[in-house]
């Protein structure tokens, strides 16, 4: 089942388009990376769903019910970490968790046991200060423990990770994989390697639409080669390797560095095999030899460009 | 109703943490110290600092002094005060956007005003009739034997007009989202009201009756029937304010 569903939205800001037919759905217990450049419209696209903000055309529908512009009921539905995440600085983190809890409406009991866990899961269980005090990453691990208080079956977090350092990265990444079983995630960054690191689905964003959607191995699988690189010692070595006529003839060569030559190709066993065959005859020996695996980045500069 | 007192229990944490209790507190009681006080020892201190040869005629201080002295305060003094620590109710939550946390966990809109609402009522009611009462007790003590006809209709008149700018200040702050725009909108409002008693034959309804003619009602000589209207009048904008600030709320972008 898909859990949100997101049909031919349109917004504008004055004369400028944001989101231009804008159609995605996201199954049930996935985590969806939502990709895009700065401004391509993923936090837009966030907060229409949440009804925070009002879309020119299009309809959203989470869980199977319409979501509205305004007081939404939708939004019980869903958990929600933004950007830049801001509390009330006078209370505590467990205050916080407690004014959230008693606001959905969760007993009281439940309320404590469950603020005990997720400040356990993030790691803020022993911290007795005031928000006010917190730094971005502990902000941003109340963000997550806030949004799955009520146990919402759609978690949206809006690029969890960008602000933070390594550490909070991976922290908040493992964090995310960890409540995978129980919720699904919509997952906006334009950082790649947290993408393929946690998400099992993916849209590009771009000119306010998707470009392309998919699981990452059907993205690489149908957008992006694989490639052979062989480095030599020097740039002359290059040459002679490039000057071969079975190299010149795969026309697709490219001398990217001063002493490696790249080549894209379809079939990286057999382009190998050929590579190796040419070194052994022609005595030319490498520094290195690689089969790349085509990588999400590759993917997405190409189309967003 | 529960998230309504939970929101509610915020805004007091809130009030009481950021020190905004203690000080509307604190000025108030300070007001309400004031009052007779000032009543009680201006012709002492006026003639005090009279060069020597020159006497004032100053008639002999009354209870009505003191009383007159709490609502010259009342009015110009704590109506600002609470006012001014109120004006920024709607502001930092918008500009910190702490509210989208809020609304996004299915709180609804119009909880968040009733609560702020509230809240803003208990403060103003608490710094109040605190003031009030100290007033009243000190005016008993150095004027035992001064007597009022309609205390409690013209103590509770000021009380309500204080209820009227609250709401006033809440749709001024759902309209404009920074601290500055609810301030003028107060200051506008009782622009119209100032302007209003310009029509003699309209100045009875005006609901500024219930801030400015308390001295009248205490002597008895603006009795409850002839305040009628203003109270109604209040009573309709208290509630049309209340009103159009979650209609507008409602659509508003956090």
């Amino acid at each position: 089942m898909d859990i949100l569903t997101i049909a031919g939205l349109g917004k504008s800001f004055g004369n400028q388009r944001v989101l231009a037919d804008l159609s995605f759905s996201v199954p049930e217990g996935s985590i969806y990376g939502f990709i895009g450049k700065n401004g391509s419209g993923k936090t837009t696209t966030m907060k229409i769903i949440l009804g925070l903000l009002q879309a020119d055309v299009g309809e959203i529908s989470v869980c199977g019910e319409k979501v509205h512009y305004g007081d939404t009921r939708t939004n019980r539905f869903i958990g929600y970490l933004p950007d830049v995440p801001e509390f009330y600085s006078f209370m505590t983190a467990k205050e916080y968790l407690r004014l959230c809890g008693e606001i959905t409406g969760m007993p009281a009991a439940l309320i404590r046991t469950k603020s005990e866990e997720l400040l356990d899961l993030v790691g803020l269980a022993d911290v007795k200060k005031r928000i006010g005090t917190f730094s971005r990453g502990m902000k941003q691990r109340l963000g997550i423990a806030q949004a799955l208080l009520n146990e919402p079956r759609l978690l949206i977090c809006d690029e969890p990770t960008s602000a933070l350092d390594p550490i909070g990265r991976r922290e908040i990444l493992d964090i995310l994989l960890k409540v995978k079983e129980r919720t699904t995630v919509l997952f906006s960054t334009h950082v790649l390697t947290d993408v393929e690191a946690v998400c099992d689905r993916v849209g590009i964003l771009d000119g306010g639409k998707i470009v392309r959607t998919g699981s990452i191995a059907e993205l690489k699988k149908a957008h992006s080669r694989h490639s052979c690189a062989v480095t030599f010692r020097t740039p002359m070595d290059a040459a002679v390797f490039q000057g071969d006529p079975r190299v010149s003839a795969l026309k697709n060569a490219v001398l990217a560095d001063d002493a490696t030559v790249t080549i894209p190709t379809d079939d990286p066993e057999t382009t190998m095999t050929l590579i190796m065959r040419i070194l052994v005859e022609t005595g030319l020996v490498p520094l290195r030899l690689e089969t790349a695996e085509p990588k999400l980045e590759d993917i997405f500069l190409e189309v967003v460009r | 109703m529960r998230a309504y007192l939970a929101f509610t229990k915020k805004e007091m944490t809130e009030y009481v943490r950021n020190f905004k209790l203690f000080l509307a507190v604190a000025l108030f009681a300070l007001l309400g110290i004031m009052n007779p006080l000032t009543a009680k020892f201006l012709p002492d201190l006026l003639a005090n600092f009279m060069p020597a040869g020159i006497t004032i005629q100053i008639a002999e201080p009354t209870n009505l002094d003191s009383w007159m002295q709490f609502f010259k305060n009342g009015t110009q003094t704590g109506l600002f005060i609470i006012v001014i620590l109120l004006s920024g109710v709607l502001a930092k939550e918008y500009e910190k956007g702490t509210l989208i946390n809020m609304v996004t966990k299915g709180l609804p809109r119009r909880t968040i005003l009733f609560s702020k609402f509230t809240g803003a009522l208990l403060l103003w009611t608490v710094s109040y009739w605190l003031c009030f009462f100290i007033t009243l007790g000190y005016t008993l003590y150095y004027f035992p034997e001064g007597t009022t006809e309609n205390l409690a209709l013209s103590v509770i008149s000021l009380y309500l007009f204080g209820i009227l700018l609250i709401a006033v200040l809440l749709l001024g702050a759902v309209l404009f989202k920074n601290a500055y725009g609810p301030l003028l909108f107060i200051g506008a409002f009782l622009m119209v009201l100032f302007l209003w008693n310009l029509f003699p034959e309209a100045a009875g309804s005006n609901p500024l009756v219930l801030a400015s003619r308390n001295m009248d009602m205490l002597q008895g000589a603006l009795p409850l029937e002839e305040i009628r209207n203003p109270l109604l009048l209040t009573g309709l904008l208290i509630a049309s304010s209340l009103f159009s600030a979650v209609k507008i709320f409602n659509k508003a972008a956090l």
